[in-house]
Protein backbone atom coordinates (compact mmCIF):
# COMPACT_ATOMS: atom_id res chain seq x y z
CA UNK A 1 0.00 0.00 0.00
CA UNK A 2 1.25 3.19 -1.00
CA UNK A 3 2.05 5.68 1.64
CA UNK A 4 0.02 8.55 1.97
CA UNK A 5 0.40 12.42 2.59
CA UNK A 6 -3.41 13.20 3.76
CA UNK A 7 -3.17 13.38 7.94
CA UNK A 8 -5.98 11.01 9.91
CA UNK A 9 -9.28 12.67 10.77
CA UNK A 10 -7.48 13.61 14.83
CA UNK A 11 -4.25 15.07 12.98
CA UNK A 12 -6.75 17.24 10.27
CA UNK A 13 -7.66 18.95 13.31
CA UNK A 14 -5.01 19.67 15.23
CA UNK A 15 -3.41 20.55 11.60
CA UNK A 16 -5.98 22.74 11.02
CA UNK A 17 -5.17 24.20 13.83
CA UNK A 18 -1.69 24.81 13.52
CA UNK A 19 -2.46 26.29 9.77
CA UNK A 20 -4.31 28.94 11.53
CA UNK A 21 -1.81 30.13 13.76
CA UNK A 22 1.24 29.61 11.29
CA UNK A 23 -1.09 32.18 9.17
CA UNK A 24 -1.16 34.13 12.24
CA UNK A 25 2.31 34.55 12.11
CA UNK A 26 3.42 32.07 15.06
CA UNK A 27 6.50 30.62 13.66
CA UNK A 28 6.70 27.94 16.63
CA UNK A 29 3.12 26.65 15.19
CA UNK A 30 4.81 26.47 11.71
CA UNK A 31 7.53 24.92 12.98
CA UNK A 32 5.28 22.25 14.64
CA UNK A 33 3.28 21.57 11.39
CA UNK A 34 6.09 21.55 8.64
CA UNK A 35 9.04 19.21 11.73
CA UNK A 36 6.68 16.04 10.72
CA UNK A 37 6.93 16.39 7.18
CA UNK A 38 10.71 17.57 7.28
CA UNK A 39 12.41 14.32 7.57
CA UNK A 40 10.61 12.87 4.32
CA UNK A 41 10.98 16.35 2.58
CA UNK A 42 14.87 15.82 2.80
CA UNK A 43 14.90 12.52 2.07
CA UNK A 44 12.97 12.94 -1.31
CA UNK A 45 15.35 16.16 -1.98
CA UNK A 46 18.57 14.02 -0.98
CA UNK A 47 17.10 11.55 -4.09
CA UNK A 48 16.59 14.30 -6.17
CA UNK A 49 19.72 16.51 -5.95
CA UNK A 50 21.95 13.44 -4.29
CA UNK A 51 24.04 16.10 -2.18
CA UNK A 52 23.32 16.38 1.80
CA UNK A 53 25.03 19.45 1.78
CA UNK A 54 22.33 20.77 -1.23
CA UNK A 55 19.42 19.04 -0.04
CA UNK A 56 19.74 20.76 3.22
CA UNK A 57 19.84 23.97 1.37
CA UNK A 58 17.44 23.44 -0.82
CA UNK A 59 14.65 22.40 2.25
CA UNK A 60 15.77 25.23 3.93
CA UNK A 61 14.83 27.37 1.15
CA UNK A 62 11.47 25.38 0.88
CA UNK A 63 10.43 25.94 4.38
CA UNK A 64 11.16 29.49 4.13
CA UNK A 65 9.11 29.79 0.61
CA UNK A 66 6.71 28.08 2.66
CA UNK A 67 6.75 30.03 5.56
CA UNK A 68 6.39 33.32 3.78
CA UNK A 69 3.60 31.87 1.64
CA UNK A 70 1.52 30.40 4.44
CA UNK A 71 -0.72 32.88 4.09
CA UNK A 72 -1.55 32.09 0.74
CA UNK A 73 -2.10 28.03 1.90
CA UNK A 74 -5.95 27.95 1.05
CA UNK A 75 -6.01 24.15 1.96
CA UNK A 76 -7.33 22.65 -1.10
CA UNK A 77 -4.63 19.90 -0.43
CA UNK A 78 -2.47 18.30 2.47
CA UNK A 79 -0.22 21.16 4.04
CA UNK A 80 2.18 17.58 3.57
CA UNK A 81 1.22 17.26 -0.32
CA UNK A 82 1.60 21.36 -0.50
CA UNK A 83 4.95 21.68 1.68
CA UNK A 84 6.47 18.65 -0.70
CA UNK A 85 5.53 20.83 -4.26
CA UNK A 86 7.38 23.81 -2.59
CA UNK A 87 9.84 21.22 -2.07
CA UNK A 88 10.25 19.73 -5.61
CA UNK A 89 9.73 22.51 -7.16
CA UNK A 90 13.01 24.32 -5.33
CA UNK A 91 15.22 20.94 -5.54
CA UNK A 92 14.35 21.21 -9.70
CA UNK A 93 15.19 25.13 -9.81
CA UNK A 94 18.29 23.95 -8.40
CA UNK A 95 18.80 21.13 -11.10
CA UNK A 96 18.09 23.40 -13.43
CA UNK A 97 20.82 26.02 -12.22
CA UNK A 98 23.07 23.10 -12.43
CA UNK A 99 22.18 21.93 -15.57
CA UNK A 100 22.83 25.24 -17.20
CA UNK A 101 26.11 25.35 -15.57
CA UNK A 102 26.97 22.04 -17.63
CA UNK A 103 26.87 19.85 -13.92
CA UNK A 104 25.28 16.88 -13.35
CA UNK A 105 23.56 15.28 -10.48
CA UNK A 106 26.43 14.14 -7.89
CA UNK A 107 26.64 10.58 -7.14
CA UNK A 108 27.59 10.85 -4.00
CA UNK A 109 27.69 6.87 -2.43
CA UNK A 110 27.74 8.38 1.14
CA UNK A 111 24.97 10.55 0.94
CA UNK A 112 22.58 7.84 -0.83
CA UNK A 113 24.42 4.85 1.85
CA UNK A 114 21.61 2.22 1.81
CA UNK A 115 21.29 0.09 4.30
CA UNK A 116 21.95 -3.80 3.97
CA UNK A 117 18.89 -6.31 4.23
CA UNK A 118 20.19 -8.39 7.49
CA UNK A 119 21.57 -12.12 6.70
CA UNK A 120 22.80 -11.58 3.58
CA UNK A 121 25.80 -12.83 2.50
CA UNK A 122 29.12 -10.63 1.17
CA UNK A 123 28.82 -11.94 -2.56
CA UNK A 124 24.75 -11.29 -2.30
CA UNK A 125 25.44 -7.49 -0.79
CA UNK A 126 27.96 -6.69 -3.33
CA UNK A 127 25.87 -7.70 -6.17
CA UNK A 128 22.73 -5.77 -5.10
CA UNK A 129 25.25 -2.96 -3.88
CA UNK A 130 26.54 -3.09 -7.96
CA UNK A 131 22.90 -2.96 -9.14
CA UNK A 132 21.67 -0.26 -6.97
CA UNK A 133 24.45 2.31 -7.80
CA UNK A 134 23.63 1.67 -11.67
CA UNK A 135 19.96 2.16 -10.51
CA UNK A 136 21.19 5.60 -9.06
CA UNK A 137 23.38 6.80 -12.07
CA UNK A 138 20.61 5.50 -14.22
CA UNK A 139 18.07 8.07 -12.22
CA UNK A 140 20.82 10.89 -11.52
CA UNK A 141 20.94 11.18 -15.39
CA UNK A 142 16.98 11.61 -16.38
CA UNK A 143 16.27 14.76 -17.08
CA UNK A 144 13.97 16.50 -13.55
CA UNK A 145 10.60 15.86 -14.50
CA UNK A 146 11.02 12.21 -15.01
CA UNK A 147 13.66 12.00 -12.10
CA UNK A 148 10.96 13.81 -9.79
CA UNK A 149 8.09 11.25 -10.87
CA UNK A 150 10.07 7.90 -10.28
CA UNK A 151 11.58 9.37 -6.97
CA UNK A 152 7.73 10.25 -5.52
CA UNK A 153 6.19 6.75 -6.81
CA UNK A 154 8.50 3.81 -7.11
CA UNK A 155 11.16 4.80 -4.26
CA UNK A 156 9.07 6.76 -1.86
CA UNK A 157 6.07 4.77 -2.54
CA UNK A 158 3.70 7.73 -2.77
CA UNK A 159 -0.08 7.31 -4.49
CA UNK A 160 -0.01 8.08 -7.75
CA UNK A 161 -1.96 10.56 -6.44
CA UNK A 162 -0.49 12.49 -3.93
CA UNK A 163 2.59 12.32 -6.66
CA UNK A 164 0.99 13.88 -9.64
CA UNK A 165 -0.29 16.75 -6.77
CA UNK A 166 3.68 16.91 -5.86
CA UNK A 167 4.83 16.75 -9.73
CA UNK A 168 2.18 19.75 -10.25
CA UNK A 169 0.57 18.19 -13.36
CA UNK A 170 -2.24 16.05 -14.10
CA UNK A 171 -2.38 12.37 -12.91
CA UNK A 172 -2.69 11.25 -17.00
CA UNK A 173 0.30 13.44 -17.15
CA UNK A 174 2.35 12.04 -14.48
CA UNK A 175 1.65 8.46 -15.30
CA UNK A 176 3.12 9.20 -18.60
CA UNK A 177 6.16 10.53 -17.22
CA UNK A 178 6.48 7.69 -15.02
CA UNK A 179 6.38 4.92 -17.74
CA UNK A 180 8.94 6.98 -19.59
CA UNK A 181 11.13 7.37 -16.84
CA UNK A 182 10.77 3.72 -16.09
CA UNK A 183 11.88 2.79 -19.89
CA UNK A 184 14.74 4.95 -19.41
CA UNK A 185 15.87 3.40 -16.51
CA UNK A 186 15.21 0.24 -17.43
CA UNK A 187 17.03 0.74 -20.85
CA UNK A 188 20.00 1.89 -18.86
CA UNK A 189 20.45 -0.69 -16.57
CA UNK A 190 19.56 -3.49 -19.00
CA UNK A 191 16.95 -6.23 -19.19
CA UNK A 192 19.95 -8.60 -18.42
CA UNK A 193 20.99 -7.23 -15.30
CA UNK A 194 17.46 -6.33 -13.53
CA UNK A 195 16.49 -10.32 -14.71
CA UNK A 196 19.39 -11.61 -12.83
CA UNK A 197 18.96 -9.36 -9.77
CA UNK A 198 18.41 -10.86 -6.42
CA UNK A 199 14.66 -10.88 -4.94
CA UNK B 1 -12.25 -9.85 -29.07
CA UNK B 2 -10.68 -7.69 -31.60
CA UNK B 3 -8.19 -9.12 -33.81
CA UNK B 4 -5.17 -6.87 -34.00
CA UNK B 5 -2.26 -7.03 -36.35
CA UNK B 6 0.75 -8.01 -34.56
CA UNK B 7 3.18 -5.33 -35.53
CA UNK B 8 0.65 -2.69 -33.82
CA UNK B 9 -0.71 -5.19 -30.79
CA UNK B 10 3.50 -4.81 -30.26
CA UNK B 11 3.60 -1.46 -29.97
CA UNK B 12 0.50 -1.05 -28.39
CA UNK B 13 1.92 -3.33 -25.75
CA UNK B 14 4.97 -1.85 -25.24
CA UNK B 15 3.53 1.28 -24.73
CA UNK B 16 1.65 0.13 -21.69
CA UNK B 17 3.78 -2.16 -19.53
CA UNK B 18 4.69 0.05 -17.00
CA UNK B 19 1.14 0.78 -16.80
CA UNK B 20 0.16 -3.25 -16.42
CA UNK B 21 3.24 -4.07 -14.04
CA UNK B 22 1.55 -1.61 -11.85
CA UNK B 23 -1.81 -2.84 -12.13
CA UNK B 24 -3.23 0.01 -13.93
CA UNK B 25 -5.07 -0.84 -17.00
CA UNK B 26 -8.67 -2.07 -17.50
CA UNK B 27 -9.52 -5.47 -17.05
CA UNK B 28 -9.55 -5.35 -21.05
CA UNK B 29 -6.55 -3.72 -21.88
CA UNK B 30 -5.04 -5.81 -19.06
CA UNK B 31 -5.85 -9.30 -20.97
CA UNK B 32 -4.66 -7.62 -24.13
CA UNK B 33 -1.34 -7.20 -23.14
CA UNK B 34 -1.38 -10.81 -21.13
CA UNK B 35 -2.65 -12.05 -24.60
CA UNK B 36 -0.10 -10.64 -26.42
CA UNK B 37 3.23 -11.11 -23.68
CA UNK B 38 2.00 -15.19 -24.38
CA UNK B 39 3.68 -15.23 -27.22
CA UNK B 40 6.21 -12.36 -27.35
CA UNK B 41 9.06 -12.96 -25.74
CA UNK B 42 10.08 -9.50 -25.89
CA UNK B 43 7.46 -7.88 -24.73
CA UNK B 44 7.51 -10.83 -21.52
CA UNK B 45 10.72 -10.34 -20.34
CA UNK B 46 9.60 -6.60 -20.66
CA UNK B 47 7.03 -7.44 -17.76
CA UNK B 48 9.89 -9.19 -15.73
CA UNK B 49 12.30 -6.72 -16.15
CA UNK B 50 9.74 -3.97 -15.15
CA UNK B 51 9.22 -5.75 -11.80
CA UNK B 52 12.38 -6.19 -11.28
CA UNK B 53 13.32 -2.70 -11.72
CA UNK B 54 10.06 -1.78 -9.02
CA UNK B 55 11.39 -4.19 -7.00
CA UNK B 56 14.62 -2.61 -6.76
CA UNK B 57 13.35 0.43 -6.96
CA UNK B 58 11.38 0.00 -3.47
CA UNK B 59 14.10 -1.45 -2.15
CA UNK B 60 15.88 2.22 -1.99
CA UNK B 61 13.59 3.56 -0.30
CA UNK B 62 16.19 3.16 2.80
CA UNK B 63 18.70 5.66 2.89
CA UNK B 64 20.80 5.70 5.91
CA UNK B 65 20.64 8.98 7.91
CA UNK B 66 18.32 10.58 6.26
CA UNK B 67 16.85 12.99 8.98
CA UNK B 68 16.95 16.71 8.09
CA UNK B 69 19.43 18.30 10.40
CA UNK B 70 18.78 20.37 13.03
CA UNK B 71 19.52 23.37 11.54
CA UNK B 72 16.78 23.27 9.57
CA UNK B 73 14.62 26.40 10.77
CA UNK B 74 17.51 28.26 10.48
CA UNK B 75 16.05 30.78 7.65
CA UNK B 76 12.40 30.53 8.74
CA UNK B 77 13.71 31.23 12.35
CA UNK B 78 15.88 34.39 11.06
CA UNK B 79 13.30 35.82 8.93
CA UNK B 80 10.67 35.48 11.77
CA UNK B 81 12.99 37.29 13.96
CA UNK B 82 13.88 39.83 11.44
CA UNK B 83 9.78 40.31 10.71
CA UNK B 84 9.37 41.02 14.69
CA UNK B 85 12.25 43.53 15.11
CA UNK B 86 10.84 45.17 11.70
CA UNK B 87 7.58 45.64 13.37
CA UNK B 88 6.23 44.20 10.26
CA UNK B 89 5.41 40.64 9.33
CA UNK B 90 7.86 38.98 6.81
CA UNK B 91 4.80 36.77 5.06
CA UNK B 92 1.63 37.25 3.38
CA UNK B 93 -0.55 36.23 6.64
Amino acid sequence: MSPVLAPSRSATTEESTLVSRAQGGDVAAFEQLASAHTDRLYAVVLRLVGDRGEAEDVVQEALLRAWRAIGRFQRRAAFATWLHRIAVNEANRTLGKRAQAGNSVPIDDESLKLSAPPHEGPARTAERGELRRSLEVAIAELAPPYRTALVLRDIEGLSTRDAAAIAGVGEAAFKSRLHEARMRVRAAIGDAALLAAPS
Amino acid sequence: MRLFRRGNEHAWSQSRLSHYVEGDLTRRERLRVQLHAEHCPECSRGIRALRALLRLAGSLGALENARAPASIFDRVRADAKAAARGGARAHDG
